[in-house]
Formats: C-alpha cells, sequence, structure tokens
C-alpha cells in the first residue's frame, strides 16, 4: 500500500495528470470516464428496459450484439478510472461511498455478462427480468454512489 | 439552509437521464451504422419518443443545478464550455429537424433485419453521435472552464 502511495507520488504521468492546468489533462481523462459510463450504464438500461418487458416489437436476440460496443466503452470507463484513482489515491481510498460504487459496478458488469446467453436466446423468464432489475438497480447505485463521493 | 444531499441528488438525477438518453440515441444510431443488423430499425426507431421525456428530466434537473451554481452557466464572466454545449444541443436539434423534414427518418423506419441504412442517414447518425459525445465533453470542461474568460 505505501508502496502504491510512493509510485502514485513519483510518477511522471500521474503528476502531470495532477498538477497540470490544460484541459488535456485530468478533466480529459474524467471525460472519458463519464463519456465511457454514459454509454455503457445508458445502452444497459435500454436493453434491460426491453427485457423487462416494454417495447415488446423491437426482437430480443439481435440485442446481443450491442455488447461489443458497450463492453468497449465499460473498458474505457474502467481504464480512465484507474487511472484517476492512482492520481488521487489517498482520497478515492479513504472515501466511504468508493467500495459502495465497486461493489455496484462489480455486480453490473457480472449481470451483464450472464445476461447475454439469455439475450441471444431470447429467454424473457422470470429470472432474466430479475437480473435486468437488479442490473438496473445497479447501475443507478453505481452512478449515485459517485456523485454523492463528492461530498463524504 | 439547503441539505447536502440535495446537489449530488440532482446531479444522480440529470446524470442518469443524459445515460438513458444517450442511451437510446446511440442504440439507434449504432444501428444505422450497421451494428445488430438483425435489428429491423422500425421498433428500433420507437424508442426514440422516449428521448423527449429524458431530455426534459436532463434539462429540468440541469436548470436546477444551474441555480445551485450559477459559474457553469452562461454568466457573466461567460463559461465557453456552457456556451458550447448549448450550441451542441441547437446543433443536435437542427439536424434531428433535418432527419424528420427530409424523410429520412421515414426512409429509415424501411429498412428491415439484415438490411443496411443509406449513406445519408449513416452521415446524420454520425453526426449525431459526434455531437452528443461533443455536449458530454462541454458539459466535463464546465467546472474546469467556469472563469476561464
Amino acid at each position: 500500500m505505501q508502496l502504491l502511495q510512493q509510485w502514485s507520488e513519483t510518477n511522471g504521468f500521474l503528476i502531470w495528470l495532477r498538477e497540470s492546468p490544460s484541459i488535456w489533462a485530468y478533466p480529459t481523462v474524467f471525460f472519458l470516464h463519464t463519456i465511457g459510463l454514459i454509454f455503457t450504464a445508458g445502452a444497459s438500461i435500454i436493453i434491460n428496459t426491453r427485457l423487462l418487458g416494454a417495447m415488446p416489437q423491437i426482437p430480443v436476440a439481435p440485442l446481443a450484439r450491442f455488447f461489443r460496443p458497450i463492453w468497449i466503452a465499460f473498458w474505457v470507463t474502467a481504464i480512465s478510472g484507474a487511472i484517476m484513482v492512482a492520481a488521487d489515491l489517498q482520497t478515492k481510498l479513504e472515501n466511504r461511498l468508493f467500495p459502495l460504487k465497486m461493489i455496484f459496478v462489480v455486480l453490473a458488469v457480472v449481470i451483464t455478462a450472464l445476461l447475454r446467453r439469455r439475450i441471444e436466446q431470447s429467454s424473457l423468464s422470470g429470472s432474466t427480468r430479475a437480473l435486468a432489475a437488479a442490473s438496473l438497480v445497479c447501475w443507478l447505485g453505481a452512478v449515485a454512489a459517485g456523485k454523492f463521493m463528492a461530498y463524504f | 439552509m439547503r441539505s447536502w444531499w440535495i446537489v449530488p441528488l440532482w446531479k444522480t438525477l440529470h446524470y442518469i437521464a443524459i445515460a438513458a438518453l444517450v442511451g437510446i440515441v446511440g442504440l439507434v444510431d449504432l444501428r444505422i451504422f450497421g451494428v445488430a443488423k438483425g435489428l429491423p430499425l422500425r421498433p428500433l426507431q420507437r424508442l426514440m419518443p422516449w428521448a423527449t421525456p429524458a431530455f426534459a428530466v436532463a434539462a429540468v434537473s440541469g436548470y436546477a443545478l444551474l441555480q445551485i451554481n450559477p459559474a457553469n452557466a452562461l454568466g457573466p464572466p461567460v463559461n465557453v464550455a456552457f456556451a458550447a454545449k448549448i450550441a451542441f444541443l441547437v446543433f443536435i436539434g437542427l439536424n434531428d429537424i433535418l432527419y424528420f423534414a427530409t424523410g429520412l427518418k421515414r426512409q429509415v423506419d424501411g429498412v428491415g433485419a439484415g438490411e443496411s441504412a443509406s449513406a445519408s442517414a449513416k452521415i446524420v447518425a454520425g453526426v449525431s453521435l459526434a455531437l452528443w459525445a461533443g455536449v458530454v465533453f462541454w458539459s466535463r470542461m464546465l467546472t474546469f472552464l467556469a472563469g476561464a474568460i
């Protein structure tokens, strides 16, 4: 942990990220995190709403093809998020809401992975709907925890 | 005295509304580009009316947040990021008007499962995606560019 702290304090890239007044430093990494999360959460919200029974005209199976852009957006979010945590290690790790946010994100990712096959097979069983509802709650929780973090 | 949780609550609402909005726009635009070609576009475009209430929630919560933090608004002094964000939203509106007025939306409704959308539809979808990414970019820059000019 101490080693990690030391690395965060001496790493040239992370120092630049923290201290540069340029909007292409920290603000841009923050932007990548935001746009990645908005697409990941937004596309998931729409697909989960369909799985819950809304818009029955939309065929379910082809929606699985949207998983590729969703995962790309997720990795953009995760990597930019990790960079911001590394740049601001102490504040982030000491925040009481940070672990909660991470739990929501991990759960959302696991649920999304579980949903993929069900979507490919158009299986709208009770358990699919339960997973879709849980995924909606997790994304909402992750966003709320992220927003409330700044106030804790 | 305002409770501490009011601001993050408005922000959460603002964020979720934009996520739903960008989710709808993103899925429709990506399909027009050729992702998930198995989806016929007519039922997918039925999602579009839901973008209106999502935009309304985003606009109301955004307005509330500006009342709380006026430095993020048009000013004076002008916040370049906010001016750019509003300009991009206007461009999005014009792009949408173009999409409907030229009959392109109806043409895209006819794109069935496995079929490709026309080049002009792809251009409008690309412009829409780029402008929405721009709106998110300028939103993120709001606090960093407050009072920059």
